[in-house]
């Protein structure tokens, strides 16, 4: 998008210049004047000029016209300074003050208060009112995470905005009017919304405070700590409120390329998580069946040793929250050290991994060739395309739950640019409500409904799909407008989009791919070599097993030493509680763990893992951007760098990796995989930085280089893009089966191990939910709120019936990463019986 | 005194040093010899000029304070170890914990930590109170800013200067230490004194 013009105006007798069509607040900035705001935050959208305390003089214009609602023009001449505007101003501060209470000692936002700072700059200094100030209840909670104090609210609507423009949960209103107007929610219905926690962080007085952090400190006890949040894949900046080494809040540290400004309540309330007293801060090796607490030479002595003894029998899983470096490193350890080419970071697979049927181990050319393809530097979009873009596809995700902060960005392209959305999924999704076009597939399809759309696109070598998955494939083409199109999209089985990608000419500027991946740093973690088919760098390398070959293997015994960072596959990954017999089977599993949970249950070895607050490192965005973890707080106890430990496991293992700092660690990345090389944390910085935009970008992988290489014998590899829909695939009509249903899992925002540990968070903590549709409950004879068991193929799960009336007839969901085995009945048929009456 | 003898030894030193014309040579001048008269009052003279106020200040006896069986008054503004105080009708606490002294004080050594009141067991009046308030007197200056910035006067310096202790970290003074009624043993200097 090109720069608008610069213009010129006067402001105060100085001449400034600044953007056509800037605000004058902003503008003035650009001539070093502040206008005082409230009610004005950019973030929100348009400028509603409620406050009127940035009222200035213009020329030309008899009456004093709010700063923050004109745009400039040029020539404009503007006066900040005169009497009229300062008497103007300083009537406002005074009215504002007339029903606010002067209790700033005992109120949270004391120190850190706009209103504060506005009554010292620009207030009249002294109360001539003698009345009696308006008075509610106080304080009393909005919801169970925000205390709402009405006698300090200024009534400036920022949070009522917040919530009708920006999250869209359209539940905080202004009631009443005049002097008794109050913001609330209809019939005081606590607030709850996955976003609500920005209203704290957005009102510029005291009467939004959090209830976590409520007088926890005061602004000057503080020091502020920028990193970024590892607790999802959306990785938004935050920084870290610390007081005496703990972490007391999380704030919003704005960043416009990654997260706007935005945060989800995960983000903000999950660093209780970090300060948990529960945490793991010693090496823990079993003995005698008990894990009892050892020193660090000795934890890496017995681990070295089993793992030594497993040699090139020993598997990698690591998880989603882990860092470049300490990916690089364990899999380095496996690869180098141990000979064993197993290492595996995604739970259930990622692009180009084929379909259940052909049991998720394709041949590893397509493979690479799919990752080589779809995450392409020249395919790829970055966040801010989505402010960009004409059209967006959502496809196989709810960002909502697997990416929050995406959520708020494409409403946002939807509110204000217009952009055309689409969205295209297997179980309804939040977005359905502003798209333009919405598609329903059976769960478990996702790869036939994308050749389908490929095919109506008019990417050449796919079949046009018949019935309603042919319709349904044309009006979302029909809403996807080419060479400005952005794809948010998720799911392992995607190989059309590649054809789809031709045809909406993706490699344009402003429009291309977003993959969101399963793990936090997901896409960091694959492109530095966590993955069984491609090396650091997506090099060509022997060919692993994925996560359930990893599993399969351990249990039958061919598989002997499992390495787990920052993994708790019991929990995360496909397979659920079998990866707990699978880990019991192992003579050594090595944990690094926060928490004891169901697979430190079965370690032998646990090593102490950092918190993201702790950890020194970096992560990768899923549009490629590198950022900075930096730590805010110490270790607490005897927990170590990840780098440094794994370091030290390496050379106790004989692969020296001359790794002695987190920069070298970096370097060491650096060195192994092209398209990052020569990056480093300077470069980085704090707002991070994307790795297409650099030079080294040319050495990604070409793709004609893959595929032939790595073929594997007696398996066909097939192009990318030229399969047709699989047969059967026309949306799974499974109700046409009486008591049958498909059942696919989505991954719950809250189904997190952060939730459990958070005490803020505990009462978000989900309960296993089938989610079906009104005409399928009604045939199976089920009401909302039955216990219900769902079974397939021997794996069964207990549920609670939810009714739904967008879930498509003939499918059913449930939630992923509850612990049971729910994430294994993923694109099954299921058999659903009751199990009791509703409580 | 002796200009003249100055002047006759200065033309005398001339004559020998060629290079007093330069002006940054300064010559050395000292005083006559004392003679052996003169060498005795040197001795007891000045020292019998001295016995003489001694002499004269017996009578009026000795001004030597006995600490610490004796203290000095001190003034009613002394500021000496502080007192955090309570509501005398209600018992509560004025502290509500905003840590303003803790921002005001030059040498850092306040330490607050705040927490919400109990409504059915109120510490303080507020909506806050200090659960930890901490005050390092061996870091503390005694400036008396944290009583200015104070606005519930809550805190205040009191009279008591006895602080020394043996041990470092025995000086900080915890919240129930800086409460508890002091023993008054400082007396206090009475108008006019």
């Amino acid at each position: 998008m090109p720069d608008p013009p610069r213009i010129t105006l006067l402001v105060d007798g100085v001449e400034v210049e600044a953007p056509h069509g800037a605000m004058l607040v902003d503008a003035a900035k650009h001539g070093d004047v502040e206008i005082p705001v409230f009610c004005y935050e950019p973030k929100l959208g348009h400028p509603v000029g409620a406050c009127r305390m940035c009222v200035v003089e213009i020329e030309g214009i008899p009456k004093l016209q709010t700063a923050c609602s004109t745009p400039v023009r040029d020539g404009m001449v503007v006066y900040t300074q005169t009497e009229r505007v300062k008497e103007a101003q300083s009537a406002v501060v005074e009215f504002l003050l007339v029903n606010h209470p002067l209790d700033c000692p005992v109120c949270d936002k004391g120190g850190e208060c706009p209103l504060q700072d506005v009554a010292m700059g620009w207030g009249p200094g002294r109360s001539r009112s003698v009345d009696p100030k308006r008075h509610f209840q106080k304080p009393i909670p909005l919801s169970p995470l925000i205390k709402i104090d009405r006698e300090r609210c200024i009534l400036c609507y920022r949070c009522v905005r917040f919530s009708q423009e920006v999250a869209e949960d359209e539940q905080l209103q202004l009631l009443e009017r005049g002097s008794s107007t109050f913001v609330g929610t209809f019939d005081n219905r606590p607030y709850i919304a996955p976003f609500h926690g920005n209203i704290i962080e957005l009102c510029p007085v005291g009467a939004l405070t959090s209830d976590a952090y409520r007088f926890r400190a005061r602004p000057w006890d503080i020091e502020d700590a920028g990193t970024v949040c590892t607790l999802c894949p959306s990785q938004c900046n935050i920084k870290l409120t610390v007081r005496d080494e703990r972490i007391e809040r999380v704030l919003a540290r704005d960043n416009v390329d990654v997260d706007d400004g935005w945060l989800c309540d995960k983000g903000r309330f999950g660093y209780q998580m970090a300060e948990s007293g529960q945490r793991i801060t010693e090496p823990l090796i079993r003995a005698g069946g008990e894990l009892r607490p050892a020193g660090w030479a000795e934890a890496l002595e017995a681990a070295a040793a089993g793992l030594r003894e497993a040699g090139e029998r020993t598997a990698a899983i690591v998880g989603g929250s882990s860092s470049n470096e300490d990916g690089y490193l364990a899999q380095r350890i496996v690869r180098k050290a141990l000979g064993s080419p197993h290492v595996e970071s995604r739970p259930s697979g990622g692009p180009g991994v084929e379909s259940r049927r052909t049991g998720g181990r394709g041949p590893a050319g397509f493979l690479r060739q799919g990752l080589v393809e779809l995450s392409a530097p020249r395919l790829a979009a970055s966040v801010s395309d989505l402010d960009r873009a004409e059209s967006i596809l959502v496809l196989g995700t709810d960002p909502l739950h697997s990416m929050p902060i995406l959520d708020l960005r494409i409403r946002k392209a939807v509110r204000l640019r217009g952009a055309r959305l689409a969205v295209a999924t297997d179980r309804p999704s939040v977005l359905d409500g502003g798209a333009e076009e919405t598609a329903r597939y059976a769960p478990g399809f996702v790869g036939g409904f994308v050749s389908a759309l490929a095919a109506e696109l008019g990417a050449a070598g796919y079949e046009r799909a018949r019935g309603e998955l042919g319709a349904d494939a044309e009006r979302i083409a029909g809403a996807l407008k080419p060479g400005s199109t952005v794809i948010v999209w998720a799911g392992p089985d995607a190989r059309g989009l590649v054809g789809c990608a031709r045809a909406l000419r993706l490699e344009e500027d402003g429009a291309g791919l977003i993959e969101v991946p399963e793990g936090a740093n997901g896409r960091g973690l694959r492109e530095v070599g966590c993955l069984p088919v491609a090396g650091p760098g997506l090099s060509d390398v022997e060919q692993g097993l994925d996560a359930s070959g990893i599993r399969d293997a351990l249990e039958a015994g061919s598989l002997e030493a499992a390495l787990l960072v920052n993994a708790d596959p019991i929990r995360d990954f496909a397979g659920g509680p079998a990866w707990g017999e699978a880990l019991g089977k192992a003579k050594l599993v090595l944990a690094v763990s926060m928490f004891e949970d169901a697979s430190t249950r079965q370690a032998d070895v646990v090593f102490p893992a950092e918190s993201y607050a702790e950890k020194e490192g970096t992560v990768t965005h899923p549009d490629g951007r590198l950022q900075r973890l930096r730590p805010g707080t110490p270790h607490p106890g005897g927990v170590r760098p990840m780098w440094e430990v794994l370091a030290e496991l390496g050379a106790l293992l004989g692969e020296e990796t001359g790794v002695e700092s987190a920069p070298d660690a970096l370097a060491a990345i650096a060195s192994e995989v092209p398209f990052y090389a020569g990056i480093s944390h300077e470069e980085i910085g704090g707002t991070g930085i994307r790795w297409q935009e650099r030079a080294a970008a040319r050495y990604w992988p070409r793709v004609d280089d893959v595929g032939a290489r790595d073929e594997v014998p007696g398996r066909e590899v097939e192009p990318a893009g030229r399969t047709a829909p699989e047969p059967g695939d026309t949306g799974g009509r499974a109700e046409d089966v009486d008591g049958v249903i498909r059942v696919g899992t989505y991954r719950d925002l809250w189904a997190a191990e952060v939730t459990d540990r958070s005490p803020a968070l505990r009462f978000l903590a989900p309960r296993q939910a089938l989610e079906l549709a009104p005409r399928d409950a009604a045939r199976l004879g089920l009401g909302s709120g039955h216990e219900v068991e769902v079974r397939s193929n021997g794996t069964s799960v207990r549920a609670r019936v939810s009714i739904h009336e967008r879930v498509k007839p003939g499918s059913g969901f449930l939630i992923e990463g509850l612990g049971d085995r729910a994430a294994s009945l993923r694109g099954e048929l299921v058999e659903i019986s009751k199990a009791g009456e509703p409580e | 005194m002796n200009n003249s003898a100055d002047s006759s030894s200065e033309a005398e030193v001339s004559s020998e040093f060629p290079y007093l014309e330069d002006e940054s040579v300064v010559a050395v001048q000292r005083g006559p010899e004392p003679g052996g008269l003169g060498g005795a009052y040197r001795a007891f003279g000045e020292t019998l000029r001295g016995l003489k106020t001694t002499f004269a200040r017996i009578v009026e006896g000795p001004v030597t304070i006995q600490y610490p069986e004796e203290k000095t008054p001190v003034y009613p503004r002394f500021r000496g170890r502080h007192k955090l105080h309570r509501f005398e009708d209600t018992g509560l606490e004025k502290c509500v914990g905003c840590s303003l002294c803790a921002a005001a004080c030059p040498a850092d050594c306040i330490r607050v930590v705040a927490a919400e009141n109990d409504p059915e067991d109120r510490v303080s009046a507020g909506e806050r109170y200090a659960e930890i308030y901490e005050i390092n007197l061996a870091r503390c200056i005694f400036c008396g800013y944290c009583e200015v910035a104070c606005p519930f006067d809550a805190i205040t310096m009191g009279h008591e200067y006895e602080i020394a202790d043996y041990n470092r970290d025995d000086l900080i003074f915890t919240k129930e230490m800086l409460l508890a009624e002091p023993l008054e043993r400082t007396p206090l200097r009475r108008e006019g004194e």
